[in-house]
């Protein structure tokens, strides 16, 4: 039961993005698309991450709603237009290297940035 | 180069100039979210988090899926060969026919390498274990969401301008 509100927070934001998104961007274009973000990934931030419904324990490595958002558009495309899942996979790998990259490019780029230094002691 | 990068590589579905511009769309979000996203919420709160997914998610989103690219195009935007063109830098594969990959992927899977790389010494493989059953069950429950909002099709409600996509699965009217 502690995992009830991990798939039911990531069904909805899902649900949330391919309910509302493309409508969305074929009724108002580019605007439309960043009003969507700006709507919708908010409240589904506010809640699955900041109320915490996706769990994600203290000291454990972040999950995040984004692996919601990616599954749900596979699965819209492949129960709406019947697409095949095998042909998402080369865009799906060029995805998760550039994120691989990134999540490696942050913790080295952020070795050197004074924000995300720890606090120095004592200072003068 | 400018005939090797405009070349269509028909077995990965993509010309080869998108394979570049989708790694580094996706790797531009990624980093984006990995540094300011926790620093927006320890300097904001909640506010800060929420004002993230409209400036990060919603920026990103315009440079990395804009389709139709420009204007308002219900019908997306075709080329010569009346297939159609995309604008974003995460390009979908096959002339859409592919599942419509998100850069939520991207992100998360950049969120999730940087907890792997910076787990407290010594749990670095027992959190990555431990996170993997967590990372299914997102993953099941976007897919029960998706589905769900897929089986809309099967009412009639065409989505006009996908003709790209594979044949739908319900027989058309």
């Amino acid at each position: 039961m502690k995992h009830l509100g991990t798939v039911l927070g990531s069904a909805i934001c899902g649900a949330l993005v391919f309910g509302i998104w493309p409508e969305m961007w074929k009724s108002y274009g580019i605007m439309g698309g960043w009003l969507a973000a700006t709507v919708l990934i908010s409240i589904a931030w506010f809640m699955n991450h900041w109320l915490g419904v996706i769990r994600n324990p203290d000291g454990r490595i972040w999950v995040d709603q984004g692996w919601a958002v990616g599954s749900a558009g596979v699965a819209w495309a492949m129960v709406r237009f019947g697409a095949d899942f095998a042909r998402c996979l080369p865009t799906l790998v060029l995805c998760l290297i550039g994120g691989l990259l990134a999540g490696w490019a942050a913790t080295a780029v952020k070795k050197h940035l004074p924000a995300f230094q720890p606090a120095e002691e004592g200072e003068d | 180069m400018p005939e090797w990068l405009s070349t269509y590589n028909d077995s990965l579905g993509m010309h080869h100039a998108a394979m570049i511009t989708t790694i580094f769309g996706a790797f531009a979000v990624a980093f984006t979210v990995c540094i300011c996203w926790p620093k927006m919420v320890e300097a904001f709160g909640p506010a800060g988090g929420m004002a993230c997914a409209a400036i990060i998610v919603g920026t990103f989103w315009v440079m990395n899926h804009k389709l139709p690219g420009f204007g308002i195009h219900p019908e997306l935007i075709t080329g010569e060969d009346g297939k159609t063109v995309q604008y974003g830098l995460i390009h979908q594969g096959y002339r859409m026919a592919a599942p419509w990959v998100d850069m939520g992927f991207a992100i998360a899977c950049g969120l999730w390498f940087l907890g792997v790389i910076e787990a407290r010494s010594g749990r670095g493989i027992a959190n990555t274990i431990e996170s993997l059953p967590r990372v299914g069950l997102v993953l099941l429950g976007g897919a029960i969401g998706g589905a769900i909002v897929g089986l809309s099709g099967f009412t009639g409600a065409e989505l006009f301008g996908w003709e790209n996509m594979a044949a739908p699965l319900f027989p058309g009217k």
